[in-house]
C-alpha cells in the first residue's frame, strides 16, 4: 500500500498549481455537482452506482484543490467540500479515475456547465502518476514504448519479418512486383505510422492501407524502429514519457525527411500525436500531421482513388472512436470515407458526437484488473450494435476493434469488425495501366 | 442608511471585489496556449457554446431530466431578478420612488415561483440518495441561501418592513457567493468559453 507523504502529495499539488492558461482554474472551479451527468456516463449506467457518477470524478480532485489551495477551503474544509488527500482518497482516485472512466468525454458535452470532466479526470490521472500511483499494467505498457519503442515490446526483426510478409501478400494480390511496403526509405511524401497490434494481430490492415497506398500511386514509407503511433503515456499521466513518446515518431519523421506524418487508424494515438503531441514537445511542427482517414477522404476527393461501392454490400454500421470524432473533429470526414467505400450504411442510436466509447479507451485495454468492468460497460455498446442489425461495425481505430471483437465474442453479436483502410481496400477500383 | 444597509452594501463590495479578481485571474492566465495545428473555427464555437450548444435538445442533462431543466431555469432567473431588485432597492434608499404594484406583483411571483424551485431543487439533493452521495454542506448552504434570498426579496417587495430580515440575508447571500459553488455566476461563462475553444479548435463545434 502506498503511503501519501508531504512529499508525495506536493508533487500531486503540483499539479493542480501549474497552468499556462486559464484552463485547469475554470473547470476546478465551475460543477455544481447537479449529478445530471450521470446519464451520460457508460460506466454510471452499466453499474448503477453512484460512485461512477462523473461529477464525483471531477470531486475527487476539485475537493482536493478546495482543500489545499484556496483559503475557504483551508480555513473551513468541511463547509467547502475540501478533502485530505491521504491514502484512501489516492485509492479511491486510482479506482475511479483510472478504472473508472474511458476519458470519452461524453458527459463534457452533456454538462449543464460545460465543465470539461474529461481534462480534470487527466489532471487527476497526473497527480497519480506523480505520486508513482499508475496502475503497473498501464505502466508496463508505457515503458515497453520507452524501452522498446512499440507498446507491445514488437522485436524489430519480427516487425520486419512481418512487413516483408504483407509486402509478399501486396505483391500477389496486386500481380504487380513493383506494389511495395517500403521501410525506413528517406524522402518519402509520407511517414506512416501504425498501431502495434497490427503487426501482432491483425497484420492485413497493414496490407489493406498498402494497397490504398499502391492504388494512389502514393511515396510513403514505415519505420521499422519507431512506427508506433500510439501513446499510452496520454493516459497513465506522466507527461514526461508522453513527451518522449510522441517524440521518437518526431524525430523519426525528420531522420527520413517525410513531409507529412499520416497517423494510422488509433483514436487515441491520433489524439496523442495530433493534437497534444506539438504540446507535449512544446513547438508546432513542421510537417503536417494528418489522419489515415484524412488523407483517403483527400485521395478519393482528387481522384486518385476510385471506389465502387457495390464491392462492400453488406450492412455495416460504424464506430465512432472517442478522440477521432467527439475529441477530433472529423465526424463529417469519416462519414465522407465510408459512405463513399460501403452502399449499405446504418448509424447507431446515438451516433457521432454523441456516441458512446466502445469501453475500451482511457488504457482500459492495457488495464487487466478492470477487465469485467470493461466488457460490463461494453454492453452498452453491443445493445447499440445488436439494435443497428449490422453485420459489418467499421471503425477507424484498433484499440476500438480490440474491444469490439471481444463485445462480440462477450455478447454474441456474429459481426464482423473492420477498420476503414479495409473497407477502403475492399472497395478499390485498380488501374493496371497505372 | 441604517446599519443593516451598510452590512449588505460592505457584504456586496467583498462579494464584487473578489469575483472580479478571479475574473482578473482568469483574464490574465488567458486562452490556452495550443502548438497544434488548429482545424476549425474558434470563435463560431465558442459562440455555438453559448447558443446552439445550450439548447435542451441538445444536452442530456437537460432532454432527460426536463423538470428538473425547467426549475433550474425559473431559479437562475429568480436569482438574477433579486441580483437586479438588490440594486434597484439600493438605489431606491436616496430616490425614494415606488415600484408600480403591478410590475412588484409580477415579481413577487415569479420570485415564488423561483424559490419553490429551489426548495424542490434542495428536496431533490435531500432525498435522492445518488445526489445526497455527491453533495456536501456548500451544496445545501448554496441553495438555502439563494433561496432564502429569493424568499426575502419577494417579501421585501410589497411589505418594507420585511427590511432588516431582507438586508441581512442579502448580506449573507453575498457573503458566501464567490466562496461557495455559488461562484459558478462566474466560472460558469468560463467553461462555455473553453468548451467552445476546446472544441472549436478540433472542429467538433460548431455541430453541423
Amino acid at each position: 500500500m502506498v503511503t501519501i507523504d508531504k512529499e508525495k502529495r506536493e508533487k500531486a499539488l503540483q499539479i493542480l498549481k501549474n497552468s499556462n492558461d486559464s484552463k485547469l482554474l475554470t473547470h476546478l472551479n465551475a460543477c455544481v455537482r447537479c449529478g445530471l451527468c450521470a446519464g451520460s456516463c457508460m460506466y454510471y449506467l452499466a453499474m448503477k452506482d453512484a460512485k461512477f457518477i462523473p461529477a464525483r470524478k471531477v470531486d475527487l480532485v476539485t475537493s482536493i484543490y478546495r482543500r489545499y489551495l484556496t483559503t475557504q477551503g483551508k480555513l473551513m474544509p468541511a463547509l467547502f467540500n475540501a478533502k485530505d488527500l491521504d491514502d484512501k482518497m489516492a485509492d479511491e482516485m486510482v479506482d475511479l479515475l483510472f478504472g473508472g472512466c474511458t476519458m470519452c468525454g461524453r458527459c463534457v458535452k452533456h454538462c449543464s456547465i460545460g465543465v470539461d470532466i474529461s481534462y480534470i479526470v487527466k489532471k487527476g490521472r497526473e497527480m497519480l502518476a506523480a505520486m508513482d500511483m499508475v496502475p503497473k499494467t498501464l505502466q508496463s505498457t508505457v515503458d515497453a514504448a520507452i524501452n522498446t519503442g512499440n507498446n507491445m515490446g514488437i522485436p524489430t526483426e519480427e516487425f520486419v519479418d512481418t512487413i516483408q510478409w504483407m509486402e509478399e501478400e501486396l505483391v500477389d494480390e496486386m500481380q504487380d512486383a513493383n506494389a511495395r511496403i517500403p521501410l525506413d526509405e528517406q524522402n518519402k511524401h509520407i511517414f506512416y505510422t501504425l498501431n502495434p497490434r497490427e503487426p501482432k494481430f491483425f497484420p492485413l490492415s497493414i496490407t489493406a492501407m498498402a494497397k490504398v497506398f499502391y492504388a494512389a500511386g502514393e511515396s510513403w514509407t514505415l519505420s521499422s524502429k519507431n512506427y508506433d503511433v500510439t501513446n499510452y503515456g496520454y493516459f497513465n499521466g506522466n507527461n514526461a514519457e508522453a513527451t518522449q513518446i510522441a517524440r521518437n515518431l518526431y524525430d523519426e519523421v525528420k531522420n527520413l525527411h517525410a513531409d507529412v506524418l499520416v497517423l494510422g487508424e488509433c483514436g487515441h494515438g491520433s489524439r496523442a500525436n495530433r493534437w497534444e503531441g506539438p504540446n507535449y514537445l512544446k513547438k508546432e511542427y513542421e510537417f503536417e500531421n494528418i489522419t489515415a482517414v484524412e488523407l483517403m477522404a483527400q485521395y478519393i476527393r482528387e481522384g486518385r482513388i476510385k471506389l465502387d461501392k457495390s464491392l462492400n454490400k453488406e450492412l455495416m454500421t460504424i464506430h465512432d472512436p472517442c478522440n477521432l470524432i467527439r475529441n477530433g473533429g472529423l465526424l463529417k470526414e469519416m462519414r465522407f470515407v465510408i459512405n463513399s467505400a460501403a452502399e449499405n450504411v446504418v448509424e447507431m442510436n446515438p451516433y457521432g458526437n454523441d456516441n458512446f466509447c466502445c469501453g475500451g479507451g482511457g488504457g482500459k485495454l492495457a488495464m487487466s484488473e478492470y477487465n469485467e468492468r470493461r466488457l460490463k460497460i461494453g454492453g452498452i455498446k453491443a445493445e447499440q450494435i445488436k439494435k443497428t442489425g449490422a453485420k459489418v461495425v467499421i471503425t477507424p481505430c484498433h484499440n476500438c476493434v480490440d474491444q469490439l471483437v471481444q463485445i462480440n465474442h462477450t455478447y454474441k453479436l456474429g459481426v464482423q469488425i473492420k477498420t476503414i483502410a479495409e473497407i477502403v481496400a475492399d472497395a478499390l477500383i485498380i488501374d493496371k495501366k497505372q | 442608511m441604517i446599519w443593516y444597509q451598510w452590512i449588505a452594501i460592505i457584504a456586496f463590495i467583498i462579494c464584487a471585489i473578489v469575483l472580479a479578481s478571479d475574473l482578473v485571474k482568469l483574464i490574465k492566465l488567458g486562452n490556452p496556449k495550443d502548438l497544434s495545428r488548429k482545424q476549425g473555427n474558434v470563435p463560431a464555437a465558442i459562440k455555438y457554446s453559448f447558443t446552439g450548444a445550450m439548447s435542451p435538445m441538445a444536452k442530456e442533462s437537460a432532454y432527460q431530466h426536463l423538470p428538473t431543466y425547467i426549475g433550474g431555469l425559473l431559479y437562475h432567473m429568480g436569482t438574477f431578478l433579486s441580483l437586479g431588485l438588490f440594486i434597484w432597492f439600493l438605489i431606491n434608499i436616496s430616490l425614494h420612488a415606488e415600484m408600480h404594484v403591478a410590475i412588484a406583483i409580477i415579481f413577487q411571483i415569479i420570485l415564488w415561483i423561483s424559490a419553490l424551485s429551489g426548495i424542490l431543487i434542495l428536496l431533490k439533493r435531500i432525498f435522492k440518495q445518488e445526489l445526497r452521495s455527491l453533495s456536501g454542506a456548500d451544496d445545501y448552504i448554496s441553495n438555502i441561501l439563494t433561496t432564502l434570498m429569493q424568499i426575502a426579496t419577494a417579501l421585501f417587495i410589497l411589505n418594507t418592513s420585511n427590511e432588516a430580515f431582507y438586508f441581512i440575508v442579502m448580506a449573507l447571500f453575498f457573503l458566501w457567493l464567490p466562496f461557495g459553488k455559488t461562484k459558478h455566476v462566474l466560472y460558469f461563462f468560463a467553461a462555455r468559453y473553453h468548451l467552445g475553444y476546446f472544441y472549436g479548435w478540433r472542429g467538433t463545434w460548431p455541430q453541423k
